[in-house]
């Protein structure tokens, strides 16, 4: 997918909280997007986050150890 | 012809010929059977993943196991299966025990909390300069800074007086080495966990602003976790935090020096930083037998037949040399995009105190570089001892002029 393209395109971030082992790559990547509990566990803080933090978004999916985040996107 | 009839398979593990890149065989085996059969020291065969798909979809497949007490849980030498047998943290554990334990410790490593130690990092790492800078010429790089950073850092950290350091480190070397008897390791790995029982006992006396006093608080006294686990998971970590950031910082500065214009970057250019610190995670990937797993049915990747029972190194090395995610992997290049390696693992295993240790890095390194900026390796040929006999890899010394 090139820049304009991505540009276009909406994005829905969800997170399993059951999945999360709390290795903080979210945080780290996209802390407008993502923060962690007292516990360490994943929270978001924003499911349709704006076209300027997609390629975090999709930084902290990929680097997502225990693949707790999925993306939705519709172009 | 299939993987599965190679004969007769390598033994494994290998030698490196260059001790700055993994051992050879990786790219070999890549490059014709990604996926390759080796014979261990006690003649059993297992199964070495070359590429970074391949390791990464093998972590977190459920038919491969983690448990350590498996008796056939792959090991790279007799004294390892000792070792691995006597574990009791969640390291060596499948879900969902691994999550049920883990879930009490990632707290204290959230990334904001490590974030938040950055200025006392800084203040420990001035101070070392300042006693490294005292010391006559060449001194070493080891001895006054890779060992003592990480561990007054984990010191504070975990509430375990820093005098003991050298005794940790003992303890940690003395488990994960790759010449010890059974024996010796397992003594070794007793100790710290005893030490760690110790630890424990003062701090319910008398408790302070620290990891120990904490999960007492929040986990012991409500009966959520007992001592004896506590002790071993806090050997673990004791063991990972003091030893693996120690390497990277003594192999990280050696090739940053390897390469000046790259260090004048990390030095001169904040922004260059944390990417550097990921290539050299990629680049070093220091823990380099790991993960491994035992499959615990049949299971076919490709043209290759993973037996049930049979062992599986997810080599974090050769996944990291990959060309297919890292092109020209075997240069280092800290404005490469690296943050997708391995070096921490991958799957539900993946480092605590991944952040802890990119914070560690990425405070230690630049500052050393400015405030020594004519720092030099001040070794003649040979004089560098790298740790072919460590499992985990590095230098045992660096000596450095400035």
């Amino acid at each position: 997918m090139d820049a304009k393209e991505a540009d276009m395109s909406v994005l829905k971030v969800r997170v399993d909280v059951e999945k999360c082992i709390g290795a903080g790559h979210c945080v780290l990547r996209a802390p407008l997007i993502f923060d962690q509990r007292e516990d360490g566990i994943v929270i978001l803080l924003d499911g349709y986050p704006a076209k300027d933090l997609h390629a975090g978004a999709h930084k902290a999916a990929d680097l997502c150890p225990s693949q707790a985040i999925t993306i939705d996107e519709t172009p | 012809m299939s993987p599965n009839d190679l004969a007769p398979p390598l033994r494994f593990p290998f030698r490196r010929a260059d001790p700055l890149q993994p051992p050879s065989q990786y790219a070999q085996a890549r490059a014709t059977h990604p996926i390759v059969p080796v014979r261990l020291w006690n003649g059993r065969r297992a199964w070495l993943l070359t590429r970074y798909t391949d390791v990464r979809s093998v972590v977190t497949d459920a038919r491969f196991s983690g448990e350590f007490a498996n008796p056939d849980f792959p090991s790279v030498t007799e004294a390892r299966v000792i070792v691995d047998q006597q574990e009791r943290a969640f390291v060596g554990m499948d879900n969902p025990r691994h999550d049920h334990y883990r879930r009490m410790f990632t707290k204290e490593f959230s990334t904001r909390r490590m974030m938040a130690l950055r200025p006392k990092m800084t203040a420990i790492a001035n101070r070392l300069i300042d006693e490294l800078t005292a010391q006559p010429q060449p001194a070493d790089l080891v001895a006054t800074l890779a060992v003592p950073f990480p561990a007054l850092v984990m010191c504070d950290l975990v509430g375990s007086p820093y005098e003991d350091h050298a005794f940790i480190i003992e303890c940690a070397a003395g488990r994960h080495g790759l010449l010890q008897t059974p024996a010796q390791a397992e003594q070794k790995g007793r100790e710290l966990a005893d030490y760690f029982m110790r630890l424990i006992r003062g701090k319910e006396q008398s408790p302070g602003d620290d990891l120990v006093s904490r999960v007492i608080e929040e986990h012991i006294r409500p009966g959520n976790l007992s001592r004896e686990d506590f002790a071993e998971i806090g050997a673990m970590i004791l063991r990972a935090g003091h030893d693996t950031t120690t390497n990277m910082i003594g192999l990280g500065t050696l090739i940053l020096l390897n390469h000046p214009e790259q260090a004048a970057a990390v030095r001169n250019q904040p922004e260059v930083v944390p990417g550097a610190v990921e290539e050299l995670l990629r680049y070093v990937s220091p823990v380099q037998f790991a993960p491994r797993r035992v499959a615990t049915e049949d299971v076919t990747i490709g043209d290759v037949v993973i037996r049930k029972g049979e062992g599986v190194f997810a080599l974090n090395p050769a996944a990291n040399r990959d060309p297919e995610v890292f092109p020209d992997p075997d240069a280092f290049d800290v404005h490469r995009d690296a943050s997708p390696h391995v070096a921490f693992g991958f799957g539900i295993h993946q480092c605590l105190g991944q952040i802890l240790a990119r914070m560690e890095l990425q405070t230690v390194l630049p500052l050393l570089l400015q405030r020594l900026p004519n720092l030099r390796i001040a070794a003649n040929e040979g004089e560098i001892r790298f740790k072919d006999d460590m499992q985990i890899y590095g230098v045992h010394n660096l000596p450095v002029a400035w």
